[in-house]
Parts: C-alpha cells; structure tokens; sequence
C-alpha cells in the first residue's frame, strides 16, 4: 500500500500543506526543527490513531492556530491510502473548543473514513505503517509498558478484534479495581465481582492467545533477519513472551514464566482461560486489600535473549540496536504475510547510526518497500546511486518543495 | 472589576450553567432572553419547573416518574401482568412505548452498576425489585438494560439474583440496525446479529 496524497492543517508546525506523494523511497531534508518529524508522525497518526511523541493529544494542534481567540479550531489530517484492491479517504479531525474564560477548554478528535464518521477505532487496518526511530532502542531497556504498546499498536493495526477486546479488556480492568477498593472499604458488593472477573477472563485470554501468536510468529522472523541479513549467522537470538499468568514477582525471577506454550497447540483458548481464572482466584485477597487486579495482560511483557542471555542486561548497546533493527525489519515481513500487502515504512534520522552493513540491510529493504519515506538532515550520507531512485524533498520551516537539481534530485 | 450584573440575573445565569450540555455562555444567553421575551414566559417556565418538581414522584410500583402514583402503566387494566420488563432510564420506557411492541408492565431501576461512578447494586432499585418479583407470578422478564459494559454486568447480576424466581428470562436482541447497510456494520454487531438470526 501507498499514500499517494497527504494534507494537513493546523498539524504541528504544519499550517497548510498539499502534498502528493509517489510509491518507492521519499528522502525528506532538511535542517532540524523543521518538520521532517513531525510529517511521518502524521502519517503515523492517521495509521494508528496514536501519537509516538507527544503525551497528550491536543498537543498535536498548530499552537499559532489554537492559540486564537477563535471559538473553534480544528486540525485536520487526511491521506488517499492506495491498496491493491482500492482507494481510501482518511480523515481524522482534532478539534479544540473553548468555553469561556469559567471552563476548562474541550478536545475531541473525529475519524471519517470516505468522508463519513465513524468511531476511532475504525480508522485502524485502512493505513499500515512501519515506523523506525533512534530512541526504538529504549524498548529493550525500558519498562514493561512500552513493550506492551509496542505489542499493542502493532497488533491492532492488522487486527481491530484484538483492539476492540483490548479496549474492552481496559474498561473492564477500571471497573474491577474500582469494585475492588470499594470493597476493601467495606462499600462494594462480593457479589457483583465475580462478574467483572469473568469478564476479565474473557477478554483476557484472548488477548493473551493473540498476543502469544503473534509473538512467536514475530519472533522466528526476527531471528531469521537477525541470523541472515545483520550477523552473518554469528548470533542467535530470541524474542520470548512473559505473560503475566502467574502471583507475584518480577518476570525475570521466575523461570517457569515463559509463555512460549501459549502459541502451542496445548494452548487452547479454555486451557488459558483456566489458567486465568485460577490465578486471579487465589491471589484475589490479595487483590482485594491492594484494591488492584496484579495479573492479567494488562502486566504482560517479553524480551529478547541473545544466546540465551537477557539482551537488556547482557548485551551491548550495538547489540540490542542490531536486536531491534531485525525486530522492525521482521515487522514489515510479518505484517506483509499476514495482511498480503506491504506496509508504508517511516524511518525517522535511522541511518546515521547504523554501521555499513546494517545500513546496507536496511537501505535494501527500503529500496524493495512499496513506499518508504525517509527523514535526514544531510542527504550526502546517502549514495547517489541511492538517491538517483529517490524523490527528494527539502523541508523548511513547516514547507516542504522539490529539492532543486543541485545533485541531489529525485528523477 | 465591580459585578455590573445584579444579584438574581447571576443567580439564575449560574443555576443554568449548572445543567448538563449548557456553558456558561448559552447560560447568560438564555437569562437575558427570558428578561427580554416579558414577565409572562419566563413566570411560565418557574411555574414549570415547580410543577415539576411538586407533582411529581417516582411510581411506588415501577418507579418510573409519574404524577399519579401508581403510575398511569402500572394501573393499566389492559397490560399483561405476566410480563416484566426491567430499564434502566425512565426514558427506556417511553422508548420501548413507542415501539408499540410490548405491553406488559415496567421496572425502571435508575442506573446500572458502574464501580466506577461509585453505583452498586443498593444504589439501584435492585431489592424492590426482587420484591415484587415474589408477590407477582410472572411468566417472563426482559432484561432491557443497555449493551454497555455496565448494562450487560447489570444484567448479569440481576440473573444471578432472581435464578429460577422466574420461568422465563430473557434479554433484548441485538441486531442491526433497520435501514442500516450491511457493509458499514461493526463486526461486533453483526456477529450478534448472526447469533441471534432466526428461521424464515
Ligand atoms: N503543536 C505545534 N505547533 C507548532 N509548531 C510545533 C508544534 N509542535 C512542535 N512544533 C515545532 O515543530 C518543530 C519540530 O519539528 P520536527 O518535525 O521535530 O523537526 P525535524 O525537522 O528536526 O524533524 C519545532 O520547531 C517545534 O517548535
Ligand atoms: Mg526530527
Ligand atoms: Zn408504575
């Protein structure tokens, strides 16, 4: 899939722009603090209806724009998303309305797909996107929560029951650790728990089931990639799933945790709902007078493992950026077999990092993409061989123009 | 700045900020349009709005608003006292009375069960329910609350407090939508409507 034309107002640094773009490699330059970042977060955006940047939202806005005395401002992203089989127009709009001097100032977004409304959630599996960044390193050494995320957005842009039942999963999670301080102050009902908790379970085995797929299917292509394209067989690594099914303590100090068996066939969807339901059965006191529910997907992780070792730990940071170089590159195959078609790659300022042969692996699964858009302060660092099969665009202060034939142009 | 407004416009631009979907703006907009349509109008509407709150009363039966008390549908001679339909709202009768399609009696509970907003199961009218369940020889109760989380869990737990109180309990369809096209159909709600499809 591509995105042959791109438009945005009030988005970022982005007053107005038109922009059409073509399949193959875009090199977007230009110094920073221009807006290079900012354009693939919108594409990002409209893919997963997520900011990887920003913490809230409204954010978002152009801040001249919403800085206004107008009563209304509105943002607006819209991209022609091509697939093989069709055209599709996405939209999505992030208003901001103010009331009064008295009351807090609203935000909304709205999603049309075709020009008509529909819940956010509908904008997800229209737009599937690849998304490469310097900080993607953190995921190794980071917290739980963001490899979770990072499961999450991933899953749900090729999968909207996974991210209806994780949404589900949530609202229900909210209500079960509300019940469960209520009845840790004597207010809630025994009564009613059992049916959040059933619920929970529900919802929750699914996830896990999904997940657990998921990551075994992204875990033999990672180590494929890794073996083949980025170590020359040198190094083996794993990609390892710890679901949070079992009491207490860290993952890393229980060595039964392993959820590999979860992508078996032992692992049906009744034997994890066992499991789940027998868990949150024993430690429910617990539960209860800590008012929160400490098992379930919601505090799932994975990891790698580097020749058995935990890469967090053991691995060097040139290591663990081989680790999820292969982690992404395995990303576009797997989201390729699965959907048929070709997600759009964004590679945000990736390059400059690499070594030779991993920017060499790279650039050929750039130049093999149906669309991939590149970001990069100084085009020199590529070859001109490279360059000669890429439009190039210059970025400048929230404009975005043909790069002039110094050398550097596109066809 | 001196308050140039005096003392009961504010009072009442406030009192309309109070309600749900009115800002502060709307407010004064329409406080300043009562002091200009004339005294008989804007009286009008404070008689309304005593009328309101004097004459009416929660249905000691159903629990529904009425006026008279029983309410107008609880003292029916002509509706089925073998059904029970129990709602959420109040509004969930007048909605379910237009479909013209039921005619037995109502239970309005005022609210479902949401942890969250801190409502349980005594904060709804769950006992007077069971109830009237007793003293009643009922052939069958539809379970009306919404397809939310919290309608459905409301649900959920009204079935295990009756249990076999009743013979018959059942709980609203879900389909889709008449005039609906199947294609823009989310496939949560045709999945259900496939569940629950039936023979020709
Ligand atoms: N909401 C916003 N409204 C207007 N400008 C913004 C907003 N958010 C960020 N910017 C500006 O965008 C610029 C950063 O753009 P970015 O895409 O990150 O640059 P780069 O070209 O280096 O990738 C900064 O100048 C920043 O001030
Ligand atoms: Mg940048
Ligand atoms: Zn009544």
């Amino acid at each position: 899939m591509y995105i042959s034309h791109l438009s945005l107002t009030n988005f970022r640094n982005y007053g107005r722009l038109e922009l059409d773009l073509s399949p193959g490699a875009t090199l977007l330059y230009g110094q920073n603090a221009q807006g290079k970042t900012n354009l693939l977060e919108a594409i990002y955006y409209l893919a997963t209806t997520r900011s990887p940047h920003a913490e809230y939202d409204n954010q978002l806005l152009n801040w001249d724009a919403a800085e206004t005395e107008e009563p209304v401002v509105v943002g607006r992203l819209v991209a022609q998303a091509q697939t093989a089989t069709e055209t599709k127009r996405l939209e999505m709009r992030l208003i901001l309305e103010r009331n009064g001097r008295a009351r807090p100032n609203s935000f909304r977004r709205e999603v049309l797909v075709d020009r008509r409304k529909m819940r956010l959630m509908d904008l997800l599996g229209h737009l599937r996107v690849v998304l490469f960044l310097p900080e993607d390193v953190q995921l190794i050494t980071g917290s739980p929560a963001e490899r979770r995320r990072y499961m999450d957005i991933t899953l749900c842009q090729i999968d909207t029951a996974y991210c209806r039942s994780l949404s589900q999963y949530n609202k229900v999670l909210e209500q079960r650790n509300a019940l469960l301080r209520q009845i840790a102050e004597g207010s809630g009902s025994l009564e009613v728990l059992p049916i959040f908790t059933d619920k929970l379970i529900t919802l929750g085995s699914q996830i896990v089931r999904r997940r657990a797929l998921f990551l075994a299917g992204l875990a033999r292509e990672t180590q494929r990639v890794h073996y083949e394209s980025l170590t020359n067989g040198r190094e083996t690594i794993r990609l390892q799933y710890l679901p949070r099914l079992a009491g207490n303590g860290p993952p890393e100090q229980e060595s039964v945790a392993s959820g590999e068996w979860l992508s078996t066939e032992e692992a049906t969807p009744t034997s994890i709902k066992t499991q789940l339901a027998e868990v949150l059965r024993q430690i429910q006191p617990a539960d209860i007078a800590r008012g929160v529910t400490s098992v379930g997907p919601h505090r799932d992780d994975w990891r790698f493992l580097l020749n058995g070792r935990a890469l967090s730990s053991y691995g060097s940071r040139g290591q663990q950026r081989t680790a999820i170089l292969a982690l992404k590159m395995a990303e576009i195959n797997w989201m390729t077999a699965v959907t048929g078609e070709q997600p759009i790659l964004l590679l945000d300022e990736v390059m400059a990092e690499l070594d030779a042969q991993r920017r060499a692996a790279l650039l050929h699964t750039v130049q093999s993409a149906q669309q991939a858009i590149l970001t990069a302060t100084d085009p020199a660092m590529f070859t001109a061989e490279f360059l000669a099969n890429t439009t190039s665009l210059q970025v400048s202060n929230g404009r975005i123009s043909y790069a002039e034939s110094t050398g550097i142009s596109g066809q | 700045m001196a308050n140039a407004l005096p003392k009961p416009v504010q009072r009442l631009i406030n009192e309309f900020a109070r309600l749900p979907g009115i800002g502060p703006k709307s407010a004064a907009r329409l406080t300043f349009y009562l002091l200009r349509v004339g005294d008989e109008q804007a009286l009008e509407l404070a008689d309304a709005l005593r009328d309101l709150v004097e004459r009416t009363r929660f249905c000691s039966v159903c629990f529904n608003i009425t006026e008279a008390d029983p309410c107008e549908l609880c003292s029916d001679p002509n509706r089925d006292d073998h059904l029970l339909c129990v709602v959420e709202e109040p509004l969930d009768v007048l909605a379910i009375e237009r479909s013209r399609a039921f005619h037995g009696r109502y239970h309005v509970l005022h609210g479902a069960i949401s942890p969250v907003e801190g409502v349980g199961p005594e904060d709804l009218r769950i006992e007077e329910l069971l109830a009237r369940v007793a003293q009643n020889r009922l052939q069958e109760i539809i379970l009306a609350t919404n397809p939310t989380l919290e309608g459905e869990s409301t649900a959920l737990y009204l079935q295990r407090r009756l249990g076999d109180a009743v013979p018959k309990l059942t709980r609203l369809a879900r389909g889709l939508p008449v005039g609906g096209d199947l294609e823009y159909t989310d496939e949560i709600t045709l999945g259900r409507a496939l569940e629950g499809r039936q023979e020709l």
